[in-house]
């Protein structure tokens, strides 16, 4: 595969792709510094991490609806509510209705209930104009917020839900690992020394538990993207009738689009119920959404790695407008000036980047398909041998892999 | 309370979202997209008039418990808001080129810039203008009425407001071709009408009165950062019902939807288990169900409005 030769990829990189992994760098080696000088606690820095990494799973299943497929989704919140309450519900000591089950249970039916409930919103919703389906799901997702506060009979209302265990509590030998690991103490700066004790190897987990569900929606969807259902939504996307008169199902492929976005973004909601271990019904407000959005605009619609880049430049914001918080000559709370900026990006990206920073390029060809082209002097297997074997003269296959078709 | 009296409720929030449905309603069909920064246009409304009148003071005579310096106040309040809008709108959206969804999630943009703006220069906590409080009137109590001469004023305000519009869009030649515009935005385009110079008047009308809109609001509860954005939602319930682009569409969509809002308390009375806390569920839920029924709301024609 010459995609994943060390020597050949630098070549493929556009300039902002180089740029941004350079800030990337600079960037993760900043903070690597701050962890070793301990400045930074290494159980918080996982936090942000695994918050980010959230952010980021939720920009994937946004970025299934509105990149691939066109969808104006506007009740991420709600669906990332689903998932938490669904988890925190079944699975907290307090819960008002079950409680007590395994969060594996917790996790299932969350994602079932919130399946189900993209159906209901779906059916009716779908079908709408792009603006219009932008505020009828905004308003089914103040909806959905009302219902969890008021009913308190089986959400606990305002106050919450609290005692949600971590995700692997009563699992042989994870459940107990934060507590039978060593607490160690590495001194890599003389004075300050970083201490890794429980709530570490707590956060360490969560953190692994994070990217897995990070990597399996990931993969998940970039193979959903290359595969010829992605080409249909692509289609949908720009040119709808087109599709329609091509005979596809339209309604059909929208509403996998939006079940599949949506049980993406449930996933992050269970991940936050057992990061936080409490759930209220402000982790719906309609700001959750925009926070989201963000995300994917900055990164790139349609674009999976811009959703992680986004997912990760918007926690960055929320966490850091907090930081500045912390020093008192600075003027400007962080609650306005954290919207003040996420309102400017907004602006500033679509007044000079519509595209996002990390625009979808390659990601969308299947790999096999842009191996001819590209490296024609690289022999390759597969199509060409495919087409020399039925006769069509081997020698000059360059085109071979544009007539796959 | 009386079935009177909770629609006695109903016409004072009315008049409020009334206000608010015209100016989206305008924008929506003239500019050509769901101004999402029209709920925060209320916001800045009202807080210029907060601090007009902090400056102005209540001077002269009370007309309905309200001091004359306050009508001078919203006055300011309506100039204000149309101000920011024609900024914006200079500055931000003319100067875009991505379609109608792309200016949708711009206007979000726009209102949490809006929002912080007035987070930072005044506080997150709620304020009351400096007016004091009214006992509800005394000779529309034995009839189980209870408003206050305040309330009286924000409906005749509104009714006055809404009135200088219809005369504006009936009988002047802005008015005409702000309709002409509404209407066939190309047709008005070849017909000679300087198109950009009416949608700059659209955003003056729609933004002033939006402004108007949240002045009131403020009188009718009190002045907080979220105030508009919150009301969003079921302004844009009513627009929808009213039918995009229609200013009387508008005008009876807002009446409505203020109307059921406030009238919520009755479903339980006739055994329908919903309380007053899902007053805003019912509205949405309306306003989905006329998207799917019927998109062109009440008062508009089968044809596309402006949009995608």
């Amino acid at each position: 595969m010459s995609r994943f030769d060390p020597r050949t990829l630098g070549d493929e990189l556009t300039f902002t792709e180089v740029l941004v992994s350079v800030v990337l760098g600079f960037v993760a080696l900043a903070l690597l510094l701050s962890l070793a000088a301990g400045r930074l606690g290494p159980s918080y820095f996982l936090f942000l991490f695994g918050l980010a990494g959230m952010y980021a799973l939720l920009s994937l299943g946004l970025n299934a609806q509105w990149g691939f497929g066109g969808l104006i989704n506007f009740s991420v919140a709600a669906f990332f509510g689903i998932g938490a309450y669904g988890a925190a519900l079944m699975t907290a000591g307090n819960s008002p209705i079950a409680g007590g089950f395994s969060p594996l249970i917790g996790l299932i039916v969350a994602l079932l209930v919130a399946a189900i409930v993209a159906v209901a919103i779906g059916v009716p919703t779908l079908r709408l104009r792009a603006d219009y389906l932008a505020i009828a799901t905004l308003g089914l997702a103040e909806v959905i917020r009302l219902f969890l506060r008021n009913e308190r009979q089986w959400t606990n209302g305002s106050a919450g839900i609290r005692g949600i265990p971590s995700f692997f509590e009563g699992w042989p030998l994870l459940g107990t690992f934060p507590q039978t690991m060593p607490t160690l103490e590495i001194v890599i700066v003389v004075g300050s020394p970083i201490t890794l004790g429980t709530q570490f190897w707590r956060q360490l987990l969560n953190v692994s538990l994070l990217l897995a569900f990070l990597g399996g929606a990931f993969f998940v969807l970039r193979r959903a993207q290359q595969s010829p259902w992605g080409r249909v939504l692509r289609t949908i996307r720009s040119d709808e009738d087109l599709a329609k008169a091509l005979g596809k199902n339209t309604f059909a492929f929208k509403m996998q689009a939006f079940v599949l976005g949506s049980v993406i973004m449930a996933l992050a909601g269970v991940f936050y119920a057992h990061l936080n271990l409490f759930v209220n019904p402000g982790d719906l407000d309609p700001i959750t959404t925009f926070y989201v959005w963000v995300a994917v605009i900055l990164g790139g619609s349609g674009s999976n790695r811009g959703a992680l880049l986004g997912g990760f430049v918007v926690v960055a914001i929320r966490e850091g407008s907090r930081f500045l918080n912390d020093f008192a000559w600075f003027p400007i709370d962080g609650a306005p000036l954290r919207l003040l900026l996420i309102g400017l990006l907004i602006v500033l990206v679509m007044r000079f980047r519509p595209q996002g920073v990390l625009p979808p390029q390659r990601e969308l060809i299947w790999p096999s398909a842009i191996e001819g082209s590209s490296t024609p002097e690289r022999p390759t297997s597969g199509v060409r041998e495919r087409k020399g074997g039925s006769g069509g003269g081997g020698g000059n296959g360059n085109d071979g892999g544009d007539n796959d078709e | 309370m009386s079935v009177i009296e909770l629609a006695a409720n109903g016409v004072v929030y009315s008049s409020i979202i009334v206000l608010a449905s015209i100016g989206l309603s305008l924008i929506y069909s003239i500019a050509g997209f769901a101004n999402f920064a029209h709920g925060d246009t209320m916001t800045v409304g009202a807080y210029a008039t907060l601090v007009a009148f902090g400056l102005i003071g209540g001077v002269g005579f009370t007309i309905l418990g309200v001091p004359l310096g306050f009508f001078a106040a919203v006055g300011v309040g309506i100039a204000a808001a149309a101000v920011v809008a024609v900024v914006t709108q200079r500055m931000v959206y003319d100067a875009l080129d991505v379609g109608s969804i792309g200016l949708l999630i711009t206007s979000i943009g726009i209102a949490f810039i809006y929002r912080a703006l007035i987070q930072m220069g005044f506080g997150a906590d709620t304020v009351r203008y400096d007016i004091p409080s009214l006992r509800p009137i005394e000779s529309l109590q034995q009839y189980g009425v209870l408003i206050t001469a305040h309330d009286l004023a924000t409906v005749l305000s509104a009714a006055l407001l809404v009135t200088g519009l219809h005369v504006l869009l009936q009988h002047t030649d802005l008015g005409r071709k702000m309709r002409a515009m509404a209407d066939n935005p190309d047709l008005a385009r070849v017909s000679g009408i300087r198109t950009y110079r009416v949608k700059l008047w659209s955003w003056v009308i729609g933004a002033g009165l939006a402004g108007a809109g949240g002045a009131f609001l403020g009188l009718f509860n009190q002045l907080s950062p979220r105030m508009g954005f919150n009301l969003l939602l079921v302004v844009f319930a009513a627009v929808i019902l009213g039918g995009i682009g229609s200013v009387y569409g508008a005008v009876l969509g807002g009446f409505l939807i203020g109307m059921i809002v406030e009238m919520t308390p009755l479903l339980s009375r006739v055994g329908v288990p919903i309380g007053i806390e899902y007053a805003e569920a019912v509205a949405f839920l309306i306003m989905v169900a006329i998207l799917l029924v019927r998109p062109t709301g009440i008062a508009g024609d089968t044809a596309e409005g402006g949009g995608v």
